[in-house]
Parts: C-alpha cells; structure tokens; sequence
C-alpha cells in the first residue's frame, strides 16, 4: 500500500501584513458567499479532497490566505481542484464549497 | 371579384412581415450548421425519417399528443387551438375552389372569404364546416380564459409568468377567434348565410339591430379581426409563439440524429425557440415546490437565453435532474443546453491546468474486471466493503482502480461548465482503463458511470453500473442471497435513472433480497435528492430542504429500509430521515451471510 499523503506538512514560518495586503477582492467575495465567515477552519474539506489527495492541493489554506488578501498564485491554485464535491458533503457548516471554489477563480483571475 | 378591401392592410403587412423574417431566421440557422450537421441532414433527407418526421409533425405540433398524457383538457386546449386553426385554413381553402374554382386568389381572399363572397350563392355545407371548426377553436379559447383564472383543473399548479411582448401577442391572438365570429356574424346579418353559430347570430343582430350601425359594425368588426390578425403575425416570431415555425424544422432535424453537446451550436437556437413557454416543466421542479424558486425553470432559462438576458445565477441554480425534460411537450433538450450555456460563460481553457494527473497510478489487483468507486464512494466506504464482500464472494479477480485514491471522472467539472478541463480527466482515466487491460469496468457511482458512458470512449470495455453488475452475478448463479423479509423503498437516482435508463436492474436485485415498496414519486417520475452536483447555487440549508421532503415521501410508503443506488443520494437522503438509508450493494453483501 502506497503511503497516503494527508496533506500534513510544516509551512515554512512567514507574516501576512494585513495592514498592506489590499483586501478589497477579499470583501468582495465574502460579500458575495457570506457563509464562507463561518468556516471553523476544521480541514476536513481538505483532508477528503481528491486533488488533495493527489498534490499538495489544500483548500483551507487556499481560501484562508485569500481573505487574508493574499492572492498571488491562487487562481492556479484552485484550478487544481476537480469539483468533485466531496468537501462540500462533509464540511460542518455546510458551506458551498464549490461555489467558493468558483467564485474565487472568477475574482482572482488576474492574480 | 376582388378580393381586397382596405381594412385587408394590417393582415397583409403582418403576414408578409412575419413569413420574411421566419424564413430568414430558418435560413440563417440552417446555413450556420456545423459541417458534419449538414451532413446528416442531407444524408437522412431520402430516407424513412422523413416520413417518420412528418407523421410526427401531425401528432405534436397538431395533435399535441404528449400534452395530453400530462392532462387530457390541456391537450384538448392545446389541440383544438393548433389543430382547429389548421383545420380552418385547409377548410378556408377547399371552401374557396368549390367556390370560384382553381384560380389564384390572394392570402386574404381566403383568410377573409365570408367577406368577398356575399354575392355568392350559399353552400350549407361550408357554412357549417367552418362554423363547427370555429366553435372547436373557440372552446380552446375559452379553456384559455380559464386557464388564467383556475390553472389546476389542468392539472397545472403553476403557469409561466409572461413578458410584455408574449402578453401582447398572447391577447391578440385570444382575440382573434372572437373578432372572426363577431365579423362574420354582422356580415350574416347584412347578407344572410351563415351556419349554426355565424347564420344564428347573424340572424338575431339582424332582428335587433338597424341596417345602419350594422354596416358601421361590419367595418369596424373586419377591421378588428384583420388588426388582430396583422398583430399576431408581427409579435410571432419575437415572442413565444416562434415555437409553432420552430418545431417543425426541430422535428425534422432530431430525426435526422442532430443533437445539441457540450459546445453551443446552431442547432441549439431550433430547440430554444421551439420552447412555447406552456410552463409544463414548472411543477415538476423541485426548487419550485420545496424551495419557491420560481425564476429559474427551464421556461425562464430558455426564454432568458433567447433574448440574450441569461444571468450566471440563473444557469447555475439547477439539479439537472431531468423531471422536466422527462414532461416536456417539445422534447427539447433541457440539460444539455444549460450545460452548454454554462459551457459559454465559464469554459476557461487553461493548457497547464491537471499537469500533475502523470503518473498518479494508485490502483491496485490484477484482474479482466475493474472497478471505479468514484469519490463520493470513498465518502461512503460501507458501499466500498460490501463491493469487495460482493467480489469475493463471486469469486471474481478485480482491479481497484481507486481504492487508494483516484482522479475525478470528470463529470462534476463538466457540468459546472469548464468542459475542457474536463476532457483532461477524461484522457487520464481512459489511458488508465486501457493500460490495465480490463473488459468490464464497474461503478457504483451513477455519475461516474453516465459519463464512462457517454464522453469516454472505451472501445472493448464495458461499463456497468453495480446494479446491473450484481443482478448478473445473482443470475449467473455466482451469488445467492437469502431472501429476507425486510421491507425496502427504492429511490432512483437521477443518473442512473432518467440520466442512463436503469430503472428495472436494481429493483431485481433488492426483489432478489427482501421485499420492494415503490413511493408515490418512481421511475421516470422520481424525486431528486437534491444534493446533485449540477447546482451551483442552493445553500445547505435548502439541500436539507430538498432531503427531507424526499425522505417524507420514502417514509410514506412504510418500508423499514431506504435504498438507493448512488453514493451521493445516500448521503443526502440520510440527512432527511431517521430510518436508514443504504446503497444497493449493502443489503446484498449482507443477505450472503
């Protein structure tokens, strides 16, 4: 049996600076899917995702960094995801993971 | 005789207008025809589709068959004003020779014969002909009227909300039969004639009224009916009533094979514009009866795209389930036009995108058959067990080809629009089928198996849904479940069911184990889960909503187990209910021991 990957590995230390990064595209799409604030940060969107499953692919801290308005490389990012779904059956707070997926890419695609 | 007469003028312009433009937009979207579409029209132009097409012209656009199986007086409604207003040009026709015999005479020597041919001696006949054929249409009128104030006795919950241009030609053309009697009537009343219902009423406005106002009447009335006339004629191709040009050629073409894809093409405008807007595929909607989604059925998407006013909500914020399609009168192809439609407005070709899909083999076994799980299988690993239970027990060699982890099929990208992204999946896992040498591929996912179906080409494989794969096992004697006395309720999943046509092999299999209790909503009629992975749009909450009032309906018919066939419906149905709700392959798995 092939190691699984669960995704688990140590991000190298860095600081967001809110007070510089433009935050105005991260308003925008949590305007636009307001349940994204509810997220409790959880992973279990990533720890079932089938791109996850395969690359380093992580979900959470995709549209984490998003709304901390950091955007470069995201819309790339996402274009990993398969829209399969499965994140959406087992988040919590039944958040539509999809359409953030979705969305995101519609508003970062500059990015 | 002439046959003119000023007030003739708004009848002549409408008509003339409205054959030019019809033409020209027949014209247009014929030349724009793919290549190879062209091809098949040509190739099937001499051959018995041609008869096949028209006898099928006959019952649909005149007879309007498939109305009547959704409420016989909504057909009749719908027949007596296609069909009696057909049937009263043929007859206008045939009344005009045995009159003046085969010369040419204008449009409206016909349409306004009673007028022209005062002068005439009476043929009784005629006059009772088209005064029974004027009364056929009128009844449909009245059923109109009374469509708008009592809907359900036509077994419509709901109609289609109209846009100004439909209500515009929507009056004149309820007009129009009344004026036609009341024109006629005064005319019978100054030169006498007439049958029935022009003769008698005539008679009577003879009785009552002086010779003065009757001849200002007899004006005015002509005038009204022509205007009427003239009005229709004009709104017809801009408004919904294109559909009666636009569903003859679509039959003609569907049955020369042409089909709408993925990708827009010229053949989609046949079928948007053959949509009457008769609102059929309203109540069957499920956003609709549970959710009070009212602004995006496939009426409003279709009307929406037609006037180029499609919004990305409106497309995005449907299940694909197919109940609608299954209803629709015209037959169009609902799902896949909103496919395309999304395809339009998301579709992102993007070279780099899946880069990393080399060399992601994770399958395990050896074996001639294969299995697919899909990802929402490996959300629900019971199915996955009862699977391998299955397999070993009949003894059979598989290859898992994504037990550990495996790509998508791709259906979910393709149906959220980003088609070509999705072809990318596609060629991975066809390359991944071929290169393990399996003949059988199985799939416990309805998703997965319309796509392996539809959009891969697996030449020497076949694909099989675990329904059909398990009934052959059963049958070949390879496994032998116990027959229990559970009691189940099946619910098909819109895939497997309106989506590939499987309705019967998992109802033998769950027959084969216990005993089987359909709900109110089956086959072809059957409800949604509303989890599907086509809509974009609805919230959690509202996916609950959907779960719940399916599960209601499972729960009604009293069986202590739900069963389903498909990974996703299981999970959704199971958040509605209390009861358990298990795949196919569970209650066989465990009926072998």
């Amino acid at each position: 049996m092939a190691a699984i990957n669960f995704g688990y590995t140590i991000s190298k230390p860095r600081a967001i600076d809110l007070d510089r990064n433009n935050l105005r595209k991260s308003d925008e799409i949590l305007h636009e899917m307001p349940e994204l604030q509810t997220c409790i940060g959880c992973g279990a969107c990533t720890a079932v995702c089938t791109a996850g499953n395969l690359t380093d692919f992580n979900f959470r801290r995709t549209h984490t960094l998003v709304r901390r308005g950091e955007y470069e490389g995201i819309y790339a990012e996402m274009n990993k995801c398969m829209l399969c779904g499965k994140c959406r059956l087992v988040c919590p707070r039944g958040i539509n993971t999809r359409a953030v997926v979705m969305l995101v890419k519609r508003k970062l695609g500059d990015f | 005789m002439t046959f003119y007469a000023p007030f003739c003028l708004p009848f002549i312009l409408g008509a003339a207008l409205m054959f030019i433009i019809v033409a020209w937009k027949w014209i247009l979207w014929l030349l724009r025809l793919p290549r190879s579409d062209k091809r098949l029209i040509l190739r099937g132009l001499f051959t018995h589709r041609t008869l096949g097409a028209a006898w099928e012209v006959v019952r649909e656009s005149l007879l309007h068959r498939r109305i009547f199986r959704v409420n016989p007086l909504l057909g009749y409604m719908h027949m007596s004003l296609a069909f009696g207003w057909f049937l009263l040009i043929v007859m206008g026709w045939i009344e005009t020779i045995s009159y003046v015999g085969f010369r040419w005479v204008p449009l409206q020597g016909h349409v306004f014969f009673k007028y022209f041919a005062t002068s005439l001696p009476h043929k009784p006949f005629f006059d009772f002909a088209m005064d029974l054929l004027l009364l056929f249409v009128l009844s449909g009128v009245a059923l109109a009227w009374g469509k708008r104030l009592y809907s359900r006795a036509m077994g419509m919950r709901r109609t289609t909300k109209h846009v100004l241009g439909d209500r515009i030609a929507l009056s004149a053309l309820w007009f129009i039969f009344p004026a036609r009697l009341v024109a006629e009537s005064t005319t019978c009343a100054l030169y006498g004639g007439g049958g029935f219902l022009t003769g008698s009423i005539g008679g009577w406005m003879g009785a009552h009224i002086g010779v003065l106002p009757l001849m200002n009447l007899e004006t005015v009335a002509w005038w009204f009916y022509s205007s009427c006339l003239g009005l229709f004629f004009v709104a017809l191709p801009f408004s919904r009533y294109m559909h009666i040009f636009t569903e003859i050629p679509l039959i003609f073409l569907r049955h020369y094979r042409l089909r709408s894809t993925e990708k827009h093409s010229s053949y989609d405008h046949f079928q948007i514009e053959a949509c009457s807007r008769c609102g059929i595929c309203i109540d069957p909607c499920q956003l609709q009866s549970v959710l009070g989604i009212n602004d995006v059925q496939s009426v409003y998407f279709l009307r929406d795209r037609r006037y180029g006013m499609l919004t990305r909500p409106v497309a995005d914020n449907c299940l694909m389930c197919g109940r609608c399609e299954e209803k629709c009168p015209v037959g169009i192809d609902l799902n896949t036009l909103r496919l395309n439609s999304r395809d339009r407005m998301r579709n992102v070709p993007d070279e780099r995108r899946y880069t990393y899909l080399r060399g992601v083999d994770r399958s395990s076994g050896e074996g001639k058959v294969g299995y697919f799980a899909g990802c929402m299988t490996l959300l629900t690993p019971r199915t996955l067990s009862a699977m391998s239970t299955i397999f070993e027990a009949a003894g059979e060699e598989v290859w898992w080809a994504d037990r550990e982890g495996g790509v998508c099929c791709g259906r979910p990208l393709k149906l959220s629009g980003e088609t070509d992204s999705a072809r990318k999946m596609m060629r991975y896992n066809t390359e991944l089928f071929r290169k393990h040498g399996i003949t059988t591929l199985v799939t416990s996912c309805p998703i997965c198996l319309k796509v392996f179906r539809e959009d891969y080409d697996l030449p020497g494989i076949e694909v099989l849904h675990h329904s059909e794969y398990i009934l052959r096992l059963i049958r070949a004697g390879r496994l032998s479940p116990t027959h229990g006395t559970t009691r189940y309720t099946y619910h098909d999943p819109c895939e497997l069911g309106r989506g590939s046509g499987i309705y019967d092999e998992p109802r033998a299999v769950i027959e084969a184990v216990g005993e089987l209790l359909e709900p109110a909503s089956t086959r072809e009629n059957a409800l949604c889960c509303g989890s599907s992975v086509a809509n974009l749009a609805i919230s959690d909450g509202q996916q609950l909503q959907i779960a719940r009032s399916v599960a209601a309906e499972m729960e009604a018919t009293g069986a202590e187990v739900i069963v389903t066939a498909c990974p996703l419906c299981k999970k959704a149905i199971g958040r509605g209910t209390r009861r358990p709700v298990v795949d196919l392959s569970e209650i066989v798995a465990a009926s072998l021991k």
